[in-house]
């Protein structure tokens, strides 16, 4: 809206500068704690506090991992978040587009399931979810000891429910699955069934169907639950404290958690580095997720 | 009743078949455990003790105990100042500016909403972290040293002001949620009904509180019912802070169900405790419902 | 009475609007018509006062207007969209303008009241625009609009947004509301049968200039261009080029589609060499075999009972013809139409009219 009279010309140029105060304000507010991070972490004598370092240095990085095992804990969260989110994005492909384009009686009930799942505190879920994946495990080793024997063990760290990479995959991917589910679903209503309709009148299975015509159009909803998912379980703390003991298995959260846990003087230059690390596929994901934001929201708003 | 051929018979059933690993994870791992917190909160399970070699089902012991411990209700206390103060206040407040303040066509848009969105990228653990340097190490804390220059003597703040410490961590966290949600909302509101408003001699203020507000509200509510439930769940960020200290201050509910749980090992009284969180949930889930309809 | 003043605006380095001087009289149905982009809606927000006027004046009722706010102007306006208020009444929505200056709510409810009684709305008080259908939103638009007591209201193509039959019926009910109110009304569209039906005055506008205003008959016409002469008019005048050779008083003109008549010409105003003639679909009348100064053959028949359009010409140029009643020509027919000389435009090169038509 242009401005005509001379009034209205002050009156716009004040707000704006208002505006321009009070995102400074908001946004310093939201970069500050950030600092820390980055300088402590190229600091080689890092303190607690916000300081200039005075001996700038990579050490800190290097001394994940070198010293620590800095590279097991990447490894462990990128294997773990990384199947997650590929398992997220397969079951929630198909199942979105299962739920879109059904008209069964079981459609609305599931869909209101899926909200209502979504208000329970993770804290609450926690103990049963660890008793039941504790007699899966038992069952599990049950079945394998025979067969196996003494490299049963080593076998469950795969395959294993508790301090077992499948348990703690399957478990993050049904968290995720609630919005990942949501976001498809709402996607595929809003593609037209033309193109399905004509790959059927072309005589394609639905294999054939879903492979060559939804999975190319469906990439924008894929992407949006992708990052959605990752950025999530990336962060998820609570679910590998609880099934995860080994050191092997722990991934960066731990990590971190436990290196600030350490009885002796903490490093805190190791600390903010690893934080960093930490933090650096979370805001990248972020980055790309941007667009998504607003249109997942947007249509939440509207629907 | 609308007879099926076989095609359409056979479609309903593959779209059956390519949901059911979806619905089984979900049964498993999450609607059974949630089942199956109810039937704990009736028993008296626990990980040592007499609860542990024999649980037995003890009727609503459990619930009677929870009314009448201070501890609990001081949670749901703590909790309902953290998510007034946060969610609905704090992030609302601030969202709300940033997302009006972006509205208006000005330069630099992109790098401030980036800044402000940083805070949620940052895994819980992280965001912790940051605050613990923030508002730890007494005169050197970063907070300490910024009112400093302002003139105000800093304090040890995680145990001075915990409350209301950890409501700032959480408003940081959430501001923007708040404002792309309430962006979304804004963006619903045609031009032409504030160039009509000008026409007929609004002031800023008036087409504020007359056109904005109430075209907003659905919006708003929405978010006030996302954010609260949402901050209810907030576990791991307070606890790397606080460890929901000290001495109760900061023991949000979840808080309180995790101590229960695995450090006082009671688990049929912290399911029991996790059920009266989804109650209070599903309450507030229902007022939205309830508040919507009056809107529209 | 609202006068434009050589008003220029500029977007950046775009010159958007190029000089327009337009002139109202009090009381005028004034229509503004063009093609898209041509600027009349931009000059219309300018007499609102929601765009700036970058140079040159408006003036309404002897005072300049440039930097007056909009609610100062004494002006209403009707957007396309009519922006209804949806959270509130249809009474909420009319009064809203005299709720913000605190007029007491019973004056208030008087003054919707009748207004509403004027615009058919007295059932329709209580509900919200989501419940009204097209043409109930736009008078509640009006109402809004007129309970100001405007001294000019403005149209933003208020009827683009209605099926055609309800167009036809909200076309007839303006032209009543504007006789009843006595209004100044600016209307703004890009459908020319709107601005010849229902204007007192049209303002036809091309690339931000006005290219002529006048009474509706006067554009039909005597259109100053060739570009009035092909947008007022529905089926579009026929214009095509040609070349002149004076013969005395008498212009020979000659068009490679067919056609050769003599135009008198005795104050020389068509020079010798290429020009453009036009004639209407409905001044070329079929002529007997050999009789007519235009020669061509039929590519398509449209037969509508009443009348019958033929396209003619080759296809890269065609030309419509109208003819009454039923004729059955088939496509690939050769035939002979007659043009009175007297009903035809000259135009040169640049589109103005060197020698317009004699007779209507």
């Amino acid at each position: 809206m242009a401005a005509i009279s001379p009034v209205e010309s002050a009156n716009k140029a004040k707000g704006d500068l208002l505006a321009y105060a009070t995102l400074s304000i908001i946004s310093i507010f939201c970069a500050i704690p950030f600092f820390w991070v980055f300088l402590a972490s190229l600091d080689g004598n890092a303190q607690l506090f916000l300081r200039w370092p005075d001996q700038w240095t990579l050490d800190n990085y290097l001394k994940i991992f070198v010293q620590e095992d800095g590279g097991k804990w990447l490894f462990n969260s990128l294997l773990i978040v990384g199947s997650t989110t590929a398992l997220v994005m397969v079951l929630a492909g198909l199942g979105g587009y299962a739920l879109s384009r059904t008209t069964a009686w079981w459609k609305l009930p599931f869909l209101y399931g899926i909200l209502l799942i979504r208000v329970l505190p993770p804290t609450a879920l926690v103990v049963p979810l660890y008793k039941i994946l504790l007699s899966m495990n038992l069952a599990e080793a049950a079945v394998l000891r025979p067969i196996f024997g003494s490299s049963t063990r080593a076998i469950m760290k795969w395959t294993g429910f508790i301090d077992g990479y499948l348990g703690i995959i399957l478990v993050l991917t049904a968290m995720q699955l609630p919005l990942a589910l949501w976001i498809m679903k709402t996607f595929f209503d809003g593609l037209p069934r033309d193109y399905e309709e004509a790959a059927l009148m072309d005589g394609a299975t639905m294999v054939q169907r879903i492979r060559r015509v939804l999975v190319p159009l469906a990439l924008p909803g894929l992407a949006a639950a992708g990052l959605f998912s990752f950025i999530s379980a990336w962060g998820d703390f609570l679910l590998p404290l609880t099934f995860l003991s080994s050191p092997e298995l722990q991934p960066l959260p731990l990590g971190l958690f436990r290196a600030y846990l350490r009885v002796n003087t903490v490093d805190y230059g190791f600390l903010a580095a690893l934080a960093f690390i930490y933090l650096l596929p979370a805001v990248i994901a972020f980055g790309f997720a941007r667009k998504f934001l607003v249109q997942t929201f947007a249509g939440g708003v509207k629907g | 009743m609308a007879v099926m051929n076989a095609h359409e018979a056979r479609m309903k059933r593959q779209l059956l078949v390519i949901l059911l690993p979806s619905m089984l994870l979900l049964l498993a791992f999450v609607v059974y455990p949630a089942i199956y917190s109810v039937y704990l909160s009736f028993t008296n399970e626990a990980l040592t003790g007499a609860g542990a070699l024999r649980p037995r089902f003890v009727g609503i012991r459990n619930y009677a105990r929870l009314l009448n411990d201070a501890k609990f209700w001081n949670s749901l206390l703590v909790t309902f100042f953290f998510v007034v103060g946060s969610a609905i206040i704090g992030q609302f407040v601030l969202g709300l500016v940033a997302a009006m303040a972006l509205g208006r066509s000005i330069k630099f848009g992109r790098i401030f909403s980036s800044m402000i969105l940083l805070p949620n990228a940052a895994p819980e653990v992280v965001a912790g972290f940051m605050w613990i340097s923030m508002l730890a190490g007494g005169d050197n804390a970063t907070l300490s040293r910024i009112v400093a220059f302002f003139g105000i003597s800093p304090s040890d703040w995680l145990n001075t002001f915990p409350l209301t410490m950890i409501i700032i961590v959480n408003t940081w966290r959430g501001i923007a949620t708040a404002m792309i949600l309430l962006m979304a909302g804004l963006s619903t509101i045609p031009k032409e009904i504030y160039e009509a408003a000008r026409m007929d001699g609004a002031t800023s203020t008036q087409m504020f509180r007359r056109i904005t507000l109430p075209l907003m509200m659905p919006t708003i509510l929405l978010y006030m019912l996302i954010s609260a439930v949402s901050t209810i769940a907030v576990f791991g960020m307070v606890y790397a802070l606080t460890r929901g200290g000290p001495g109760g201050a900061t023991e949000l509910v979840s808080i309180y169900i995790y101590n229960q749980s695995f450090t006082a090992y009671q688990l049929g009284y912290g399911a029991a405790v996790a059920v009266v969180v989804l109650l209070i949930s599903v309450l507030i889930g229902i007022g939205y419902v309830k508040a919507m309809k009056v809107e529209v | 009475m609202i006068t434009l003043n050589n008003v220029r605006k500029f977007y950046g380095s775009l010159e958007v609007i190029k000089g327009v001087d337009i002139t109202v009289e009090d009381g005028e149905f004034a229509v503004f018509v063009g093609p898209s982009g041509c600027g009349k809606s931009t000059l219309l927000r300018m007499i609102a006062g929601l765009e700036g006027i970058d140079d040159g004046d408006l003036v309404l009722n002897g005072k300049r207007m440039n930097d007056v706010p909009p609610d100062q102007r004494g002006i209403a306006m009707v957007f396309q969209s009519y922006a209804l208020y949806p959270h509130m009444t249809v009474a909420e929505n009319i009064g809203f303008s005299l709720s913000l200056k605190k007029v007491p709510a019973a004056d208030i409810r008087k003054q919707v009241e009748g207004v509403a009684e004027i615009l058919q709305l007295t059932d329709y008080l209580n509900r919200r625009p989501g419940a009204l259908s097209g043409g109930q939103r736009q008078r509640v638009a009006i109402g809004r609009a007129i309970i100001k007591k405007p001294s000019l209201i403005l149209f933003d193509e208020p009827l683009s947004n209605l099926d055609s039959a309800l167009r036809v019926q909200m076309r007839a009910e303006l032209q009543r509301l504007h006789r009843e109110l006595k209004a100044t009304v600016v209307y703004v569209t890009h459908d020319q049968v709107e601005a010849m039906t229902m204007a007192d005055k049209i303002v036809v506008l091309n690339k931000g200039m006005v290219a002529q205003q006048g009474a509706p008959m006067e554009l039909y016409h005597k259109p100053a261009n060739e570009f009035v002469a092909t947008f007022i008019g529905s089926p579009k005048m026929n214009v095509v080029a040609a070349s002149a050779k004076r013969n005395g008083s008498v212009v020979r003109i000659e068009s490679p589609v067919g056609l050769g008549l003599d135009v008198t010409d005795e104050n020389g105003r068509i020079p010798d060499g290429p020009v453009r003639i036009g004639a209407r679909p409905e001044h070329m009348r079929l002529a007997g075999e050999g009789a007519g100064n235009f020669v061509t053959e039929v590519s398509l028949v449209e037969r509508l009972g009443v009348e019958t359009y033929l396209t003619v010409g080759r296809p890269d140029e065609p030309l419509i013809v109208r003819t009454e009643g039923d004729m059955m020509l088939r496509p690939g027919d050769r035939i002979s139409l007659n043009i009175d000389p007297d009903v035809c435009h000259v135009f040169n090169a640049a589109g103005d009219v060197i020698l317009p038509a004699r007779v209507s």
